[in-house]
C-alpha cells in the first residue's frame, strides 16, 4: 500500500527533523544562485560560482544531520517555524532572473529544462539535475502507487510532452513503478479511444476538461467507456476543477479518479497527491514544505484557514526556491488521514489568488460558478465566463451548454432552465449573472487547458 | 401520429441555413418547418420525410435534437375548417403546445401539425368526428 513506509507515515516529529534538516542545507544551496546571493548576502557566501552540492548522494537518509554549511552562514535555522522570517519568492522573481538567475549548479550539471506557460514576459524556466529527475520520478512512482497503480497496470498518459511538466513528469514516474507507458500525449480523441480500447489501458494521466470533451466522443464513435475498456484509475490535474466535475468523471467512466497537484516551479505534478480516501491531497512533505497565508497580508494562517499555497523546496538541486507563492489557494485539512499516511492534506484548489474576479466589489472564484453549474443537470459540460462594462457596472455573463440528454424539445423548459440557473447562481454568488444558453460545442474547446474566464473590462485579464 | 424533430438553436445569422445545409447533404426533405424563439434563443420544429436519419445527421453535427410526437389532421381549405378541429380538442381541454399548418393544394386541403402532449387522446376525439388523421407513411410522403 505504500510506496515508500518509513517516509510516507514517518511520525511527526521525526519528520519536522528531515525536514529541518533539509531546509538549511536548501537554504546553504541557494545562496549558490545569484537571486538568493544577493537576497541573503550578509553571511559567508564566499561559495559563489563553485557550489559543490552537484554530487549529493540520493540517499534520504543523506539530509538528515546537519547541512555541510559555509563556516559564518547568517541563515542556519534552528527551527522550522522561523523560516516566517524569510521574505517570499514570486513568479516575478523567476521572471525578472531569467534564464539563470536562480540556478546553483553549473550548467553542465543539467540535464533538464522545462517551462511554464506565460503570456506575458518572460517565461519561468526551471532546471533539473540528474538527482532532481529520479527525485521528481520517484514522487510520482509514490503518487501513483498510492492510489492502487501496480506494475501490471497499463499506462496512457494524455498529458502534453515537452515544456509542460505533465506528461514527462508522470512518464519517468510509470517508468519508475514498472508499469507500461503509452506516451501518447493529447488530442486526437479518436486515436486515444483507439489505444484505450486496443491495448486494454487501465489507468489515464489526463485534464479534466479533455475528460469530459473525450466522452463526447465515445458516444459519436457508440462505445461505452464502462463497457468497452479496462480503464480503473484516472489522474488529473494542471486546472482547477470541482468536485462535481470529478463525481462527474468517475460517473461517466465508471472509474476511480484522483486529483494530482504540482507546479513547474516545484517540478511539476508530484508534489501532493491524493491516496485511496481521496479526502485531500497529501503534500509530500519530505521534499516540500508547505506553508499557508494570507495572500494579502503575507501572514501565515491559523491551520485549517484558507489562504494561498506557499512552498518551499527541500532536495531541488538546480533550482531550490524558498517560500515560493503559488497563488494557489487552499488550506490544510484538520486531522489525520484514514490511510495512515502522516504528511498533512491540502484541500482541493479553490482558484489563484490572481483568478479572483471582483464584480461590483463582490468576490467571486469562477470555481463557484462551476460548482454551481454542474449541479444543475439540465446543463452541460462546458461554461464560460464573460464580464463586461455596462454603464459603469460590471456585468457578469455566464455561457451554458444545454444537457441534450434532458432536452425535451419546447420552449418552455429552455426559459426555466434559464431562470433556475440565474436563481441559482446569485444563491451562491450574490450578483445577478446574465446566463446564456448557447449550442453544445459552440463554446471554444481546446485539449490543452482551457480558458473559462474572459474578462473585457479595460484589457483582458483572468485566463486559467 | 407522427415525429417531428425539435432542435435547440441560438439566435444568430446562420442557424437555420447550417441546419437546412446538413439536411440537404443527407437527401431528406423538409415538410413543415416552425421556429419558436425567445430572443437570444430558439426552437425550431421541422417535420421531415427520414425524422430517424435526420435526428442522427443532426446530432453528429452536435445539435442538440429532440423528437416530439404530433398529430397532423387534414382539414379542408375553407374558411373555419381550422375553427372546428381545434374546437373539437378546445371543448375537451385538450391542450396544444404548438401548431402550424400547410397548403396541401389551392382550394384543396390543409395539413394541420399539432405538438399535444396528450396525442392520444387528441387522436381519439379527432378521429371519433371523423377528422382525418394522418398515418407515419402518409407524413412523411406529404
Amino acid at each position: 500500500m505504500y510506496w515508500e513506509k518509513e517516509v510516507e507515515t514517518m511520525d511527526r516529529s521525526a519528520l519536522a527533523g528531515l525536514q529541518l534538516g533539509r531546509l538549511n542545507e536548501s537554504l546553504t544551496r541557494a545562496r549558490g544562485s545569484a537571486f538568493y546571493g544577493k537576497r541573503f548576502a550578509g553571511g559567508a557566501s564566499s561559495e559563489g560560482a563553485q557550489p559543490a552540492y552537484a554530487g549529493t548522494p540520493a540517499q534520504p537518509g543523506g539530509y538528515a544531520g546537519t547541512p555541510a554549511k559555509p563556516a559564518g552562514s547568517s541563515i542556519e535555522l534552528s527551527g522550522l517555524e522561523e523560516l516566517t522570517d524569510l521574505p517570499f519568492t514570486t513568479k516575478d522573481d523567476l521572471r525578472n532572473a531569467f534564464p539563470y538567475g536562480f540556478l546553483t549548479v553549473d550548467l553542465q550539471e543539467v540535464i533538464r529544462l522545462h517551462s511554464s506557460s506565460g503570456t506575458t514576459g518572460n517565461p519561468t524556466v526551471v532546471f533539473h539535475t540528474p538527482r532532481d529527475i529520479d527525485h521528481w520520478g520517484n514522487l510520482i512512482a509514490r503518487c501513483m502507487y498510492t492510489t492502487g497503480v501496480r506494475k501490471q497496470d497499463v499506462f496512457q498518459n494524455m498529458m502534453g510532452y515537452g515544456l509542460f511538466t505533465g506528461g514527462l513528469g508522470f512518464h519517468y514516474g510509470a517508468e519508475k513503478l514498472g508499469v507500461m507507458t503509452i506516451p501518447i500525449g493529447p488530442g486526437n480523441s479518436k486515436r486515444q479511444i483507439w489505444f484505450l480500447k486496443h491495448l486494454k489501458a487501465t489507468v489515464i494521466h489526463i485534464l479534466p476538461s479533455y475528460a469530459l470533451r473525450l466522452y463526447s466522443f465515445f458516444e459519436e464513435m457508440q462505445l461505452d467507456p464502462k463497457k468497452d475498456l479496462h480503464l480503473r484509475i484516472a489522474f488529473i490535474g494542471a486546472e482547477p476543477h470541482s468536485e462535481e466535475i470529478r463525481r462527474k468523471i468517475e460517473e461517466l467512466y465508471g472509474i476511480k479518479v484522483y486529483n494530482s497537484y504540482g507546479l513547474s516551479e516545484m517540478c511539476g505534478p508530484g508534489v501532493a497527491f491524493e491516496c485511496e480516501c481521496q479526502v485531500g491531497l497529501h503534500v509530500w512533505e519530505d521534499h516540500f514544505y508547505p506553508e499557508i497565508i494570507d495572500p494579502v497580508s503575507g501572514e501565515v494562517l491559523p491551520e485549517g484557514e484558507r489562504g494561498e499555497l506557499v512552498l518551499t523546496t527541500l532536495t531541488r538541486e538546480a533550482m531550490p526556491l524558498i517560500r515560493y507563492r503559488t497563488r494557489d489557494l487552499t488550506r490544510f485539512l484538520p486531522g489525520e488521514c484514514p490511510c495512515g499516511r502522516t504528511h498533512r492534506r491540502i484541500d482541493r484548489i479553490t482558484g489563484r489568488s490572481d483568478d479572483m474576479l471582483i464584480i461590483n466589489g463582490v468576490n467571486i472564484f469562477p470555481i463557484q460558478i462551476e460548482k454551481t453549474l454542474m449541479a444543475i443537470p439540465e446543463i452541460g459540460r462546458n461554461y464560460l465566463i464573460e464580464i463586461n462594462k455596462e454603464n459603469f457596472m460590471d456585468r457578469l455573463s455566464v455561457k451554458v451548454e444545454i444537457n441534450e440528454e434532458v432536452f425535451h424539445g419546447t420552449l418552455a423548459e429552455l426559459e426555466k432552465l434559464q431562470i433556475k440557473a440565474v436563481a441559482a447562481l446569485r444563491a451562491e454568488l450574490g450578483v445577478t449573472p446574465n446566463v446564456k444558453l448557447v449550442e453544445p460545442s459552440s463554446l471554444p474547446v481546446s485539449e490543452g487547458k482551457v480558458r473559462r474566464v474572459y474578462d473585457y473590462r479595460g484589457g483582458e485579464q483572468g485566463g486559467l | 401520429m407522427g415525429v417531428q424533430l425539435s432542435v435547440f438553436l441560438e439566435n444568430k445569422p446562420g442557424k437555420l441555413e447550417a441546419i437546412t445545409k446538413i439536411l440537404s447533404q443527407a437527401g431528406i426533405n423538409i415538410r413543415g418547418i416552425s421556429m419558436a424563439s425567445e430572443g437570444e434563443f430558439g426552437v425550431l420544429k421541422v417535420l421531415v420525410n427520414k425524422p430517424g436519419k435526420a435526428h442522427e445527421v443532426l446530432k453528429r453535427e452536435h445539435f442538440t435534437v429532440s423528437e416530439r410526437n404530433v398529430v397532423v389532421a387534414i382539414v379542408d381549405d375553407r374558411p373555419g375548417a381550422l375553427h372546428d378541429l381545434l374546437l373539437t380538442l378546445s371543448s375537451q381541454k385538450i391542450n396544444i403546445e404548438d401548431c402550424y399548418g400547410i397548403v396541401l393544394e389551392e382550394g384543396g386541403e390543409a395539413a394541420i401539425v399539432l405538438d399535444i402532449e396528450a396525442y392520444p387522446q387528441a387522436e381519439k376525439v379527432l378521429a371519433q368526428k371523423g377528422t382525418r388523421l394522418l398515418s407515419d407513411g402518409e407524413l412523411y410522403s406529404l
